[in-house]
């Protein structure tokens, strides 16, 4: 890859003038070879082009293959794939704050600190390596909610209920929700869970530990708003008792401290802290019903 | 796969089984009884600002209940307050708070609530200590509260006992304030988040209404809280002790309340029924 010149030329440049920005800048990045392994910074040196963003700055670190007092090293490893905020794969924690690497903007964050950008895996999930983090309790806690809608079988069913369009606005601002684990990251309640297999473990077994530890834990803002998001829909609302009795299950909503950290850094703009109110009602009239309908 | 239950419920650990219920009853109990009973005890004892004899006279209106007393008090007030504390730590242990890396003002609250509930804790414990010795065994009250300052409150030398308790030393005073404070944070904190836990104030609207008609009430709150010991610290204790006593000897004669040297500053060398306050004319 040609080494593009430091006063990219492009017109819009978003800097006021080309002098306002330095000719190098350091990023700064949290490593880890293995998972459970220990981690460690390396620093790089990184040439400074116009309209960068963390991605490109990722990709500029592994193409020089070199630290910044020049040694060869492996490529620092990160997930990415649709690179307009709408997939959640290249989150991690950028200058101490989590958000996706595709929409962190060099030339904001040098605004915010010139002196170096910092990139960290996300704290909250096992490191699989470098800035890859595993996030399958995020999953496993979708799966408790039953975030989905029961579809019986593939004959045609006709025209679903009709959902009103309180209803649906309502809705859609929840569906927006991409997984990508902000709202975990961000939430003081929720902490590590990380499972490592042991020697003479198989694979299996190593899962099957890993997901009663995570059923253990809090399952978090982006389940408990989708449970909310299934149980408002006319069809979902039909499995509305299941998703009400895991979200009282063992790191079910009651784990939740109400410091709204989920709905300040959500990407998405979801009102996390309006769905957990509405499924704390939810579950309150569920609660008493429950003991006391029988 | 589709059917996830955490587990074999009966062979969870039983805070785990029933997490959801003790949350709830955790959220409860710190409204009431525990937050109401603060109010209560607050406004009781602002009353010394009306008159060092108005306090008196709230003090025999509760301990009116008699024998029945004990059993409130461990029952409505320190059963409630060791659950709410020992469910609150925790609570406190499972959670990490990192208002430094996302300094948003509810999350700087959520950390301060949990720091207040620490500071309230504390003070409760030295302040039950303090004025009511925590037993009323005569060997815990002689060997251990006495010796150790605690144990100082007397019901029926309300005012001035109350009141020189807090004039002590200028330090009580300010263990007092900040303690009064941290209990008034946590409890109009407190309040704005169990309507989020119950699901009363859902949108951002109503909950910013919420935050705001909390904040007031604490505001009005903490004016209580810090008058009454305002009025406790400068009380003119010996004139209260004189009231005090007069009006001890006239509930006395007229049969509404039992002679209790413990109830009573001096009470021990008064057994013979003549009024203190005489022999001092």
């Amino acid at each position: 890859m040609n080494a593009p010149s430091a006063n990219a030329s492009n017109g819009h440049s978003v800097s006021a003038s080309k002098s306002d920005h330095p000719e190098f800048f350091q990023v700064r990045v949290l490593r880890q070879d293995q998972p459970g392994g220990d981690c460690y910074w390396q620093r790089y040196r990184v040439r400074y082009e116009s309209d960068m963003n963390v991605i490109s700055v990722l990709q500029r670190i592994a193409a020089q293959g070199v630290t910044m007092d020049g040694r060869a090293v492996a490529p620092v490893a990160w997930d990415c794939n649709c690179l307009e905020e709408i997939c959640g794969a290249c989150t991690m924690v950028i200058n101490g704050r989590v958000r996706q690497a595709c929409s962190a903007l060099v030339d904001r964050l040098l605004a915010d600190n010139p002196q170096e950008i910092e990139l960290r895996p996300m704290t909250k999930f096992p490191v699989v390596r470098d800035l890859v983090v595993d996030r399958s309790r995020l999953f496993r806690a979708l799966q408790r909610v039953r975030a989905w809608i029961d579809v019986d079988g593939y004959q045609d069913q006709g025209a679903g209920p009709r959902v009103s369009r309180e209803d649906q606005e309502q809705a859609y601002p929840l569906s927006q929700c991409m997984s990508c684990g902000c709202c975990l990251e961000a939430c003081p309640q929720y902490t590590k869970i990380e499972v490592l297999q042991q020697a003479g473990e198989s694979a299996a077994e190593a899962q099957a530990r890993t997901e009663a530890a995570y059923d253990h834990g809090f399952m978090g803002a982006h389940a408990i708003s989708q449970a909310v998001l299934f149980n408002t829909h006319p069809t979902g609302q039909m499995a509305a008792s299941q998703r009400l009795e895991q979200l009282t299950a063992e790191g079910g909503i009651q784990v939740c401290g109400n410091a709204q950290n989920c709905v300040a850094v959500c990407p998405k703009q979801i009102p996390l802290t309006t769905s957990i109110a509405r499924a704390g009602r939810a579950v309150t009239v569920w609660a008493w019903k429950k003991w006391f309908d029988r | 796969m589709a059917n996830v239950s955490p587990a074999d419920s009966s062979s969870q650990p039983f805070l785990a089984r029933h997490e959801f219920l003790i949350r709830r009853l955790h959220s409860l109990s710190g409204l009431v009884p525990v937050g109401a009973y603060m109010v209560v005890h607050l406004l009781t004892n602002a009353s010394v600002l009306e008159s060092p004899a108005a306090f008196q006279r709230n003090v025999y209106g509760i301990h009116s209940l008699g024998r029945l007393l004990p059993v409130v008090e461990w029952v409505f007030i320190f059963i409630p307050i060791l659950f709410h504390a020992i469910i609150g730590v925790a609570i406190i242990r499972g959670g990490l708070p990192n208002h430094g890396s996302y300094p948003y003002a509810r999350n700087i609250r959520y950390s301060l609530q949990r720091a207040s509930g620490i500071v309230a804790f504390f003070f409760i414990a030295w302040h039950v200590f303090h004025m009511h010795g925590w037993f009323h065994a005569d060997w815990w009250l002689k060997t251990v509260a006495t010796p150790l300052a605690g144990a100082q409150f007397k019901a029926f030398n309300a005012t001035s006992t109350a009141g020189s308790a807090i004039q002590q030393h200028w330090l009580v005073s300010v263990f007092y304030a900040i303690g009064i404070l941290a209990c008034v944070f946590h409890l109009a904190n407190g309040i704005w988040t169990m309507g989020i836990t119950w699901g009363v104030w859902v949108g951002p609207i109503a909950q910013r209404r919420a935050a705001a008609v909390c904040t007031a009430g604490g505001i009005a709150l903490a004016a209580v809280g810090l008058g009454a010991l305002g009025g406790m610290a400068t009380v003119d204790v010996e004139k209260a002790k004189q009231v005090e006593d007069r009006m001890f000897h006239h509930k006395l004669e007229a049969g509404e309340v039992p002679n209790d040297s413990h109830k009573r500053t001096d009470g021990d060398h008064k057994d013979d029924g003549q009024p203190a306050d005489m022999a001092r004319k």
